[in-house]
Order: structure tokens, then C-alpha cells, then sequence
């Protein structure tokens, strides 16, 4: 059984899902987050970006769903220019669904309701309608015995599992991950990666910020290292790890691998 | 020497208020708190027995410094007269007395306070919090000049200046005063709520693409208010002893019931101390009632 609905899984489809070009990014006090960074993500594509602290790998992630403004540089996604408009703001975080690391579930809701909650104020769900989904999406991500628990009764893992049951819980067109495994404990870092595998194998296109070099050999389609806001190599994934062509990548590799 | 006895009269009481309030407010459990101050289990029972026999001694050193004082100057206890003051029972029917009238004046201004004090706070808060220049310029003029000047002046502006300006009557005036005094504190108390709860909260909202005010009332709201419970409880309080100050523009409460009985009989210390003793009995209720809602919701701390 799929975890998204069929429209998601055009596999022929290989359109530009996310366009960024020259996209500045300078946070108050002078760190240079972004610098000149382009970036296309193709329909389908599993892309995950490593980088040393600092790099702005996660300011990449919240620009693209605008919880960060950019300075300068253009963002597309599937279509719809990320502008001032606020109705395109409003399109583009609703085709957008975003993983945490902090999980950032709503502490004083139940599970289920965590998951029914933008179903009904976004989508304008039934009850019914958005528990059916909600259920649905629970049983595929392990935690459907959890449904009436509230986020504090819930194991790390647990909890971000049914982070990304929320998050898909409106059928997004894109997926963000910010290092969604790395405030976990060891033993349930496996159980939330094998959620993400299934949605990459369905089609999904995911930008993955991670430091799980397992996870990023054997599922995406491509890797990016950047470091200073800026891309320092970019190549399929096979490729990035047998041979990189940069010395400061290899540099990198060798330390964390 | 009656100034000083009254004086005296009504420290006690209010000492013994603030020690109930305390532990009411603060000694069940609530955790950012007793990080600060030593948690009641910690303390030995030795001392605990040593503190309560030091309280009733200072109890019982202050009664009789009050006794003493009202035997040298030959005051005569009337204790009798006081419950025809609180109610009378006619023919089996129970009738109110002036104590009780003003008892129920005083609840029906503070409740009706409470609400319009809320509403404002939370109005002011939001405010303050936006991006309106404007909006956060008229939130910041109305709190600086509510807050530093005194609540029995701004009583004063109301009755006498803006009362006749809008044909407003005492109650409404009365009304009027209290919620925008302690809507003032109650805002900043809502601000601090609403900016304790972690970024993280508002960024699960946008990314969801819930609006502003959708990610207020379902997210951070409900979260912010769980979390301000004590200290809106303590400006409730704050409501219901500040509510005494209208009885200065005649709104015949429970303050002024009392004034009124002493100007016909002269029986300041046990009108006083009944009167006192209400508010007593109100504010620790209040206290109570809001530790038990507090534990029934879910993720309170």
C-alpha cells in the first residue's frame, strides 16, 4: 500500500519540483547562511545535503518553505514563485510538508488530533474524513496503537514517526527533513529511517538534510556538500562516494565515514 | 490608637493571606517554581513543627496585643449585632443583610472585571506582539500610562471625567476602571505566556500552513494560557482586593457596605474584620478553584 496517492507517483515525470537560483541568505549579525546558491530538485528526487555545522544546510530547508526570508536570488516550487504574495507563501508551505529534528509536535494534543488538525483548519476535513486519513496514515508509520496518546507518552522515534504521518497528512508534493534522525537515540533511528526509505521508494521528493551517511548512499538519487552557503560538490550518489572529485569532500568523508 | 489597632487587625489577616496564598499558588508542585524556592517535602518535620508553634505563637502574641489594646481603651466587643449585618431570617425566609448585598456587588464587579480584563489583556498582548507599528505603538501607550499611575486616580478620571462624557453610570464606571487597570497586568502576563512557548510550535504551524491567527487560537493559545494559570490566578486576586477602591464613587460593595454600617455604629473591629475575612474566604476560593482546574488538563507544567 502506498503511503501517498497515486498523483504523487509519476516516476516518467521529471519537471523541475524546486528551481532556486542565486539565493542569498544573511542573518542579522552578519552570518552568511546562503551564498549565491542554486539548486533543482526534480520531481521524484531524493536529495540529501550534508555539510559541516554552519553550512546553512537547514537555512536551505526553511527558505524553501519560507520560515526564513531570503535577501536576494528567485525560488520556484512546482510551479509557483516564492514571493512577498502571501497566497503563494500560504500554496507553497501547503505543498510543502517539514520534518523537524526537534519533532515539534503540538504537546497538548493527542496524536491523533496532532494529525487531524491541519486536515481541518487547511483542507477543511470532516471529522470523519480527517480521522480516517489520520488512522491510515498511523498504521503505516508504526504508531496506530498510539492514536489517543499525547506526544510526552511517546518514545523519540515514536514521536517522529508521527511527525511525518502529520506532515504527509496533506498529501505534500515535496518533503523536508531536518535532520530528523539526530536528536534520537541510537536504537530508533532505524525504525524513523525506514519510514523515509518507503516514502522515497513511493516517489516522494525529498530534500534530506542529514548526517546519516548509511541513509544517504542507499536511498537518494543525489548528494549535495556544501559548506559557508555555498554548493562545494554535487553528484548522483553512487558517484559522490566512490569518487569525489573535491579535495574538502574527501576531507569530510573521511572524517565522518 | 484605632488607626494603629486596625492597622494591626488587618496585617494579620493579610499576612495570614499571603502565607495561605503562597502555598496554594506555589507549594503544589508547580515545578519552574519550586526550583526556586525549597520544595515542602525537602523540609524536615522538626522544622515544620518548629515554624507551626513559631505561627501560632505570633498568632497568639498579636491577639493579644489587639485584646490588650482594646482593654485600655475600654472597647466594648459587640460581636452579637454583626450577623443581623450579614442576614436576617424572617418568618423562616432568608433575607440578605447590607454585608451579603455588598457581597454579591462585589462579585458581580469583579466577575464582570475578570472577563473584559482578560479580553483586554489578551487583546493588548496580541498586539503588542504584531507587526503593526501602529497596533504596538497603541498597546505600549495605553499599558505605560495605565501602569504608572495610581489606580485610585484613574478610579477618580473615570468617575468624574469620562462618566459624564459618555452618560455611564457608577457600575459601569466602576466596571470600566478595574478591567483596563488590571487588564494592563493581565496583558503582560499573556505576552510572557505567549513568548515562552518555543519557537518550534509557531514553525510546525507555518510549515502545515496554518495562518497566523489559526496557529493562535488551536497551537500557542491553549498551550500559553495552561502555562500562565498562577500568575492570572494572583492578578484575579489582585481584581478582587483592588475592588474595594470603587467604594470610593459610592458603588455600594462589600468595602462599602462595611464603610456605611461603621458610620451608623461605630463597630469598626468586627465590621473590619468580617469584612476581611469575605475577601479571605473569596480569594482563597479562587486560588483553590483554579489548582483544580489546572490539574484536569492535560500537559498543565
Amino acid at each position: 500500500m502506498p503511503l501517498l496517492p497515486e498523483t504523487n507517483n509519476l516516476g516518467f515525470d521529471r519537471e523541475n519540483m524546486v528551481k532556486m537560483r542565486n539565493v542569498c541568505k544573511t542573518y542579522v549579525g552578519g552570518v552568511v547562511a546562503l551564498d549565491h546558491f542554486s539548486l533543482d530538485v526534480r520531481r521524484g528526487e531524493v536529495l540529501v545535503i550534508i555539510g559541516p555545522s554552519g553550512a546553512g544546510k537547514s537555512t536551505l530547508l526553511r527558505c524553501l518553505n519560507g520560515l526564513e526570508l531570503i535577501d536576494s536570488g528567485s525560488i520556484v516550487i512546482d510551479g509557483i514563485p516564492l514571493d512577498k504574495n502571501e497566497a503563494n507563501q500560504l500554496a507553497i508551505r501547503r505543498k510543502i510538508g517539514m520534518v523537524f529534528q526537534s519533532f515539534n509536535l503540538f504537546p497538548h494534543l493527542s496524536v491523533q488530533e496532532n494529525i487531524n488538525l491541519a486536515q481541518r483548519l487547511v483542507q477543511k476535513k470532516s471529522p470523519a474524513q480527517a480521522n480516517t486519513i489520520t488512522r491510515d496514515l498511523l498504521h503505516r508509520v508504526g504508531v496506530l496503537d498510539k492514536a489517543m496518546r499525547y506526544p510526552d507518552e511517546l518514545s523519540g522515534g515514536q514521536q517522529q514517526r508521527v511527525a511525518i504521518a502529520r506532515a504527509l497528512a496533506l498529501y505534500p508534493k515535496i518533503m523536508l527533513f531536518d535532520e530528523a534522525t539526530s536528536a534520537l537515540d541510537p536504537e530508533m533511528i532505524g525504525e524513523v529511517l525506514d519510514v523515509m526509505r518507503n516514502l522515497a521508494a513511493e516517489g516522494m521528493t525529498m530534500l534530506v538534510v542529514s548526517h546519516e551517511m548509511g541513509f544517504a548512499r542507499e536511498v537518494s538519487d543525489r548528494v549535495v556538500f556544501m559548506e559557508q552557503g555555498r554548493k562545494v560538490e554535487e553528484a548522483a550518489s553512487a558517484k559522490f562516494f566512490s569518487q569525489p572529485r573535491q579535495a574538502r569532500t574527501r576531507e569530510f568523508l573521511s572524517q565522518i565515514l | 490608637m484605632i488607626f494603629w489597632l486596625s492597622n494591626s487587625a488587618t496585617a494579620l489577616v493579610s499576612v495570614k493571606l499571603r502565607q495561605l496564598r503562597f502555598s496554594l499558588l506555589h507549594g503544589a508542585g508547580n515545578t519552574a517554581l519550586s526550583m526556586v524556592f525549597v520544595s515542602p517535602r525537602t523540609i524536615s518535620k522538626a522544622a515544620t513543627l518548629r515554624d507551626s508553634i513559631l505561627f501560632l505563637l505570633s498568632l497568639v502574641a498579636m491577639l493579644w496585643l489587639v485584646l490588650r489594646g482594646a482593654g485600655q481603651m475600654d472597647y466594648s466587643w459587640h460581636w452579637q449585632r454583626v450577623p443581623g449585618y450579614l442576614f436576617t431570617l424572617e418568618e423562616g425566609r432568608f433575607i440578605a443583610g447590607p454585608l451579603l448585598q455588598g457581597l454579591g456587588m462585589t462579585l458581580a464587579i469583579t466577575s464582570i472585571s475578570m472577563v473584559v480584563a482578560g479580553l483586554i489583556g489578551l487583546l493588548t498582548a496580541l498586539l503588542r506582539l504584531s507587526a503593526s507599528p501602529v497596533g504596538r505603538g497603541l498597546s505600549r501607550i495605553y499599558l505605560e500610562i495605565i501602569r504608572n499611575t495610581p489606580l485610585l486616580v484613574q478610579i477618580f478620571c473615570f468617575y468624574f471625567i469620562m462618566a459624564p462624557i459618555l452618560d455611564i453610570g457608577r457600575m459601569t464606571t466602576a466596571v470600566l476602571a478595574l478591567s483596563l487597570f488590571e487588564g494592563a497586568y493581565a496583558s503582560e502576563i499573556f505576552r510572557a505566556g505567549i513568548l515562552s512557548i518555543h519557537r518550534g510550535q509557531w514553525e510546525a504551524c507555518h510549515s502545515l500552513g496554518l495562518t497566523r491567527w489559526q496557529g493562535y487560537r488551536h497551537v500557542i493559545l491553549p498551550q500559553a494560557i495552561r502555562r500562565i494559570m498562577p500568575p492570572l490566578t494572583s492578578q484575579a486576586i489582585s481584581l478582587i482586593k483592588d475592588s474595594s477602591l470603587v467604594s470610593t464613587i459610592a458603588v455600594y460593595e462589600l468595602t462599602m457596605q462595611g464603610r456605611a454600617i461603621i458610620a451608623d455604629t461605630y463597630l469598626s473591629f468586627e465590621i473590619w474584620a468580617v469584612v476581611a475575612c469575605i475577601y479571605l474566604v473569596l480569594t482563597v476560593s479562587l486560588s483553590i478553584l483554579a489548582n483544580t482546574l489546572k490539574r484536569r488538563v492535560h500537559g498543565a507544567t
